[in-house]
């Protein structure tokens, strides 16, 4: 199975050719989104936590890790100039892998409105260079799947994870790769985990940072609920059984590795197979740690919600009837009255997927889109809690 | 809308109507797809679409939540997907609706009052499920 897909200087393979805008420091959003105005398949990331370097580092090797995403073919890296991030720490290492990239300060400039005007110059160089890339031959396995599920209910357990995780295990079978996250919701999950990680090592990974996450989602003092009233309500018992649900989207295949994301580094899969990730269950980051993690596009089980991307296509799939709408991309009502098959919904996702890797658009792609939100963990409470440890 | 749902839902006619879905060999409860009445028949059908067998509701089961399969024990495991989801905490009867009012997490059990607060809600639920039923 073969899609047609830009191939970068580094080898990697991108389905969609954006240009993005990183503004080092909060101050130069609008500046960054006044010069994304004008160029075409341009979008913006945002450092909104802070212009300082220090605690900071996470969000930090982020930017450099999604500028080197392969949707994005080229970047251009603005800084207001009296931040302690300098624009050329982002912009090498994007520019080592062969991508064209250019920076700009605001300062240096003189000023926000030549800021813009020369912004927009330099974006239209690195898109015209880009838009000459071509769209060539590669294999199902140059890709890599993230999966993530929101808004879920009693027809995600039964229908839409299924069904994911059946297209998850075909994509690998294919040689391709796959990446789950949201470690917070795989309480309850650690006896199947254990029977799926490849190795001890990979097992005592997995345990030590799903019980990192625990402790920072369970600090004394905070009301954070595990499960809604509304999910129980729906159906859903135990935090074992939402768990389980959830884990149905990550297929059957054995666990590779963990790629964590951090402030030290951020790992990348490295060969086909099945991934799990410190990707956030909380949905606009998740996007941003997918596309840190090298994917090219996400499927998305939901009831019938959920963020849409600017530089990795979601592809929506939903089996709740109530809810269903033309936001959806993959139709799994049917598993839930008897009328259909995971396996089938599980070769749809799959046609979809090379599809979308095509250049055909997700339902809702450019539409609604989510701001790139950069998710960090908090620095001061990992210290706290004990979960920094030294490398 | 829900006048219409509400027909399809107690409709006895189409088995279809009535699906439960038990998920692995090992389970001892299924999912309702449907809301079903008291005293009903529940289809229970596995994942592969093969019909398995049919049991008596005790009490409603509205959608979404699950049926004994068999009687379990106070202290026995649940499972669903193959996989334990909790722990029994008292006498369940084949056929009776298995929730937090007779199952714990093994991990992070729901606070008492949020138990309370779901089997009121789900009370009122099924309440109206029996008017609508007349």
């Amino acid at each position: 199975m073969n899609f047609k897909g830009y191939r970068r200087e580094d080898g990697s393979i991108g389905i969609r050719n954006k240009t993005l805008i990183i503004a080092v420091d909060e101050c130069c959003d609008g500046i960054a989104r006044n010069i994304s105005e004008k160029v075409k398949d341009s979008v913006v990331l945002t450092n909104s936590y802070t212009c300082m370097l220090g605690g900071n580092e996470e969000t930090f090797n982020q930017m450099i890790a999604v500028g080197k995403n392969p949707n994005v073919g080229g970047v251009l890296v603005i800084a207001m100039g009296c931040g302690s991030i300098l624009p050329e720490q982002i912009a090498e290492p994007i520019a080592k892998i062969g991508k064209p990239v250019d920076i700009l300060t605001c300062q240096k400039n003189g000023g926000t409105r030549r800021t813009i005007e020369t912004g927009i110059q330099k974006l239209k160089t690195i898109s015209d260079k880009i838009n000459k890339t071509p769209r060539e031959d590669v294999s199902i396995a140059e890709l890599i799947v993230g999966v993530k599920c929101g808004g879920s209910d009693t027809s995600s357990g039964m229908a839409s994870n299924p069904s994911a995780g059946n297209a998850i295990d075909k994509l690998i079978d294919a040689g391709g790769i796959g990446i789950g996250g949201e470690l917070f919701e795989l309480q309850g999950c650690q006896e199947n985990l254990r029977r799926r990680a490849v190795s001890q090592e990979v097992f005592n990974k997995i345990d030590s940072l799903i019980e990192a996450e625990r402790l920072r989602w369970s600090v004394e003092g905070t009301n954070v609920e595990t499960m809604s009233i509304g999910n129980s309500v729906g159906g859903l018992t135990t935090i074992e059984e939402k768990s389980l649900g959830a884990l149905y989207k990550m297929g059957t295949k054995p666990i590779k590795d963990i790629l964590e994301i951090n402030k030290y580094f951020i790992d990348k899969p490295k060969q086909s197979g099945f991934y799990l990730s410190e990707t956030t269950m909380l949905c606009g980051g998740a996007g941003v740690n997918f596309a840190s993690l090298g994917a090219q596009m996400v499927l998305w089980t939901s009831g019938a919600a959920g963020f849409n991307n600017p530089i990795i296509p979601v592809i929506r799939i939903s089996g709740n009837e109530d809810l269903f709408n033309d936001d959806m991309d993959i139709d799994a009502r049917g598993i839930m009255n008897g009328s259909d098959t995971v396996d089938n919904v599980g070769n749809n996702i799959i046609k979809k997927i090379i599809e979308v890797a095509n250049g055909e658009k997700t339902q809702l792609e450019d539409l609604g889109s989510s701001t790139l939100t950069l998710y960090q963990k908090d620095q001061r409470l990992d210290k706290l809690l004990g979960n920094c440890k030294n490398r | 809308m829900k006048k219409k749902k509400i027909i399809n839902k107690f409709s006895e006619k189409d088995e279809v109507m009535n699906r439960f879905s038990k998920k692995d060999e090992k389970d001892n409860v299924a999912t309702a797809l449907v809301d079903l009445g008291k005293n009903k028949e529940a289809h229970i059908y596995l994942s592969n679409g093969e019909h398995l067998t049919n049991i008596y509701s005790n009490e409603m089961i509205p959608h979404g939540n699950k049926i004994a399969l068999n009687d379990i024990n106070n202290g026995d495991k649940i499972y669903k997907y193959g996989e334990v989801i909790g722990v029994c905490t008292e006498d369940i009867k084949k056929g009776d609706l298995v929730h937090v009012h007779n199952v714990k997490s093994l991990t992070v059990d729901i606070p008492r009052e949020f138990k309370k607060e779901i089997m009121r809600q789900i009370k009122v639920i099924q309440k109206e499920g029996e008017v609508n039923e007349l």
